[in-house]
């Protein structure tokens, strides 16, 4: 942190020197300077320097998970491996819990968080976001039983119940979705489905391929009832404020991949086969 | 009062209505938790083959249990460092300092161990780390020929800082508990011993050192190795601030495989065997 504060710092002063003595200099060779600045202080250059990316993510399958051998797999490893590659650097993952994955953006313990973070106005006050890489589709894991003969429209009443992971996107949804349902929220998915299973909620929603996959393991109980997907705002990379370089070849990478249709064959990949699920639960 | 070794009536009753409640319990719970146990892939997390390498690997649970072992010895000879020294400030002599041991201790008794790690976690180890430039360092080691043998005693070298701040944050917290039995253990000391060495000439630190440390260290033996074991089931909290522990990894496990129960029953086997042998041990040591 000190050293981002350190940098912010003396970018503010810079400023401050750069407004008092214009008036004596000319302007342009200032503005030279600052820019200067600005781009030798972005991450880009950190992560040139010191040849390895820093990536925070925390593990939601199929985003990212740990496969049968402990090792990381999923989604946004293959995103991170590549942006790796093509910057020509290393890359280190940092599995982060979820609750504390901005605050450790923020004191540098990385340097961009690729970890299914939806673009949501009160994150983007805090962090930027760059161009959305993915756009989950949500559906709806509910319980058979319970919700036998629902409409879309019953889900939102006050003797629904919905469990959904805290602070994930879902969550968010859920609350926009059905504003009159009770919303349960638990750390991880795992516990927010298991609640559904006995019976103590009704619905939970998750990005596909997993609702799915949990209908097939419980066929008895549990059932995804609308082919419908809600859609999400859209995932983007969270990177530290004030750094326009960064921001740019996050955005320019991510259209580069959009455009060649990579994006698009690994999301399928993850998202809509299953393929990779022998990787992970043998 | 004697204590009779053999089981007498009251006894077989007390036993036969807690199997009856653990059976109803058992029972109830098999018919509401709708539940698929898959105990069947728990060993391949602890420990599994690998075709690939050919070669036995520790997994996820037991790498978690290496890391809080780890974490465990470090943060508990950091703590008895910083605990006695917070022990000896408390029955010091000059005002100021015993005031500020007593605040230090206060404020982390009387804070949620959770909100403890946090503070100390952003404002503190983060600052320490940065200060000394460790991310770079050990990413340096982590790159060169000599890391096989950083990683027998630090694990990953790359997630090096998060161990260090895990340590760090845990021992300052542990600290306050190990000075309150090192605070303890110096006013057991009966106040003629110290008068006998005053009055031979001995200097206040050669009273300390001679006198009363090696009387008072003895007294606290005991109580420190409780210390110690709590100390390995409070390290469960660091999985908040992302170390690589027990308790982390299974989060883990359980977010990419949803086998919550499997999952967390291991673990809790994992720390009972770790605290329930060591208290064993302890207790064998007291009784030679």
């Amino acid at each position: 942190m000190s050293t981002t504060r350190r940098k912010i710092m003396s970018n503010a002063l810079g400023m401050a020197f750069a407004a008092l003595t214009s008036t004596i200099l000319t302007l342009p060779a200032v503005a030279q300077n600052a820019t200067q600045a600005l781009s030798s202080e972005s991450v880009i250059e950190t992560i040139k320097k010191e040849g390895v990316i820093r990536i925070g993510l925390s593990i939601f399958s199929p985003w990212s998970m740990r496969d049968i051998n402990g090792e990381l797999i999923g989604f946004e490893l293959d995103v991170g491996r590549a942006l790796a590659k093509d910057m020509g650097v290393d890359v280190e993952f940092l599995p982060t819990a979820w609750d504390g994955i901005i605050p450790q953006l923020m004191s540098g313990n990385f340097d961009v968080i690729i970890s299914g973070m939806s673009i949501t106005p009160a994150r983007n006050l805090t962090v930027n976001f760059s161009n959305p890489y993915a756009y989950s589709g949500l559906t709806v894991l509910a319980n058979t039983a319970m919700t036998a003969g629902f409409a879309l429209k019953d889900y939102n009443s006050a003797d629904v119940t919905f469990a959904a992971r805290r602070g994930a996107t879902p969550a968010t949804v859920i609350a926009t979705l059905f504003p009159e349902a009770t919303l349960l929220l638990f750390d991880e998915d795992g516990a927010a489905t298991q609640e559904v299973l006995n019976g103590n909620a009704h619905a939970t929603m998750g990005a596909e391929p997993t609702p799915s996959i949990e209908a097939r393991r419980y066929a008895d109980t549990l059932s995804v009832p609308f082919d419908q997907t809600f859609l999400a705002t859209g995932e983007g990379f969270a990177l530290r404020k004030g750094d326009p370089d960064a921001l740019n070849f996050f955005n320019n990478w991510i259209a580069v991949r959009h455009a060649n249709g990579w994006l698009k064959e690994r999301n399928d990949y993850w998202f809509k086969g299953n393929d990779w699920e022998s990787q992970v639960t043998q | 009062m004697p204590s009779p070794k053999k089981l007498c009536w009251l006894d077989w009753l007390i036993l036969t209505i807690l199997v009856g409640i653990i059976g109803y319990v058992a029972l109830r719970i098999g018919g509401t938790l709708n539940y698929e146990w898959r105990w069947e892939l728990i060993p391949d997390y602890i420990i599994r083959y690998r075709e690939d390498r050919e070669e036995w690997f520790a997994n996820l649970l037991l790498q978690g249990l290496f890391a809080t072992i780890r974490i465990s010895i470090y943060a508990s000879v950091l703590a008895l460092v910083l605990g006695t020294i917070l022990g000896i400030a408390r029955c010091a002599d000059n005002l100021t300092v015993r005031l500020l041991a007593r605040t230090y201790l206060e404020i982390l008794r009387n804070i949620p161990p959770v909100v403890i790690i946090f503070i100390f976690f952003f404002f503190l180890s983060q600052q320490l780390i940065d200060a000394m430039n460790l991310n770079a360092w050990s990413r340096d080691i982590a790159r060169s020929d000599a890391a096989p043998v950083w990683e027998f005693f630090f694990g990953d070298m790359r997630r090096f800082t998060s161990l260090i701040s895990g340590v760090i944050v845990l021992a300052m917290f542990e600290a306050a508990f190990v000075g309150e039995i090192v605070r303890a253990g110096i006013q057991s000391v009966p106040k003629g011993q110290r008068e006998a060495a005053r009055a031979i000439g001995m200097s206040p630190g050669q009273e300390m050192r001679y006198i009363v440390m090696p009387q008072a260290l003895r007294k606290v033996v005991p109580p420190m190795a409780n210390q110690f074991i709590s100390l390995i089931k409070d390290s469960s909290i660091i999985s908040l601030i992302s170390v690589q522990e027990l308790t982390y990894k299974t989060v883990e496990l359980v977010a990419s495989t949803r086998m919550i129960f499997e999952a967390w029953i291991t673990t809790a086997a994992f720390y009972f065997i770790l605290c329930f042998g060591l208290s064993m041990l302890f207790r064998r040591f007291e009784k030679s």
